[in-house]
């Protein structure tokens, strides 16, 4: 079993990488401005998952703090930057 | 760690991958931006949130920390999506295949009906 989950987490890893380049090329040939950002939104939570992988993988608890700070950290940012776009300024 | 929990940890990873392979197919495949939240807004909510209760099951010490992380994925996710697809609306982002509208009708009486519309409030 144990074999069986580790294989299955690195299959993970490896898929999760790949969909992180996907979406890193999304940025680059998005249509618009918002389609760009929520492609670097979605960037940011394939990170995520990435940590939370490598968490899982190498066992040792200090990735759960990384992830936190990521999530909380591009919450903020995303929406700053989607009042920014709508608004045309930022406060 | 028994078979049922690490039976419990294999699923959990394999739905949340699947989520956020579905979701990053949608971000391509959709038309246009609307469509493309809707799909990419299940990547946060389902994938992660997922992975995170994995690591919550795997490793009982850290499991006050993963759970805090899926109640933030849960909140975080969905008002993302909505302050993205305000700034599409306000930007004038039209909607593919769309067979009419009814938000712009709406603010068409609204100005219609009060000759000076008062400015938006900041949201």
């Amino acid at each position: 079993m144990e074999e069986i989950l580790g294989a299955v987490f690195v299959i993970a890893l490896v898929a999760h990488l790949l969909l992180l380049g996907v979406a890193a090329w999304r940025v680059l040939r998005g249509e618009n401005a918002v389609d760009r950002l929520l492609s670097v939104e979605l960037v940011s939570v394939l990170a995520l998952c990435v940590v939370l992988l490598t968490t899982l993988i190498t066992g040792q608890s200090i990735y759960v703090d990384v992830a936190l700070g990521l999530a909380a950290l591009s919450f903020i940012g995303t929406l700053a930057l989607a009042k920014y776009l709508a608004d045309q300024r930022m406060f | 760690m028994t078979v049922v929990v690490q039976l419990l940890i294999l699923i959990l990873v394999l739905i949340g991958t699947s989520f956020s392979i579905l979701g990053v197919l949608g971000l391509i495949r959709l038309p246009d931006v609307y469509a493309r939240l809707h799909a990419a807004g299940k990547v946060g909510v389902f994938g992660a949130a997922l992975l995170a209760a994995a690591v919550a099951l795997s490793a009982p010490s850290t499991a006050s920390k993963a759970l805090i992380l899926v109640a933030l994925l849960v909140i975080a996710g969905p008002v993302v999506s909505h302050a993205l697809a305000s700034a599409a609306n306000r930007l004038g982002i039209p909607v593919k295949h769309a067979l009419r509208d009814d938000l712009a009708e709406a603010r068409r009486q609204l100005s219609s009906a009060q000759p000076n519309p008062p400015p938006d409030s900041p949201c």
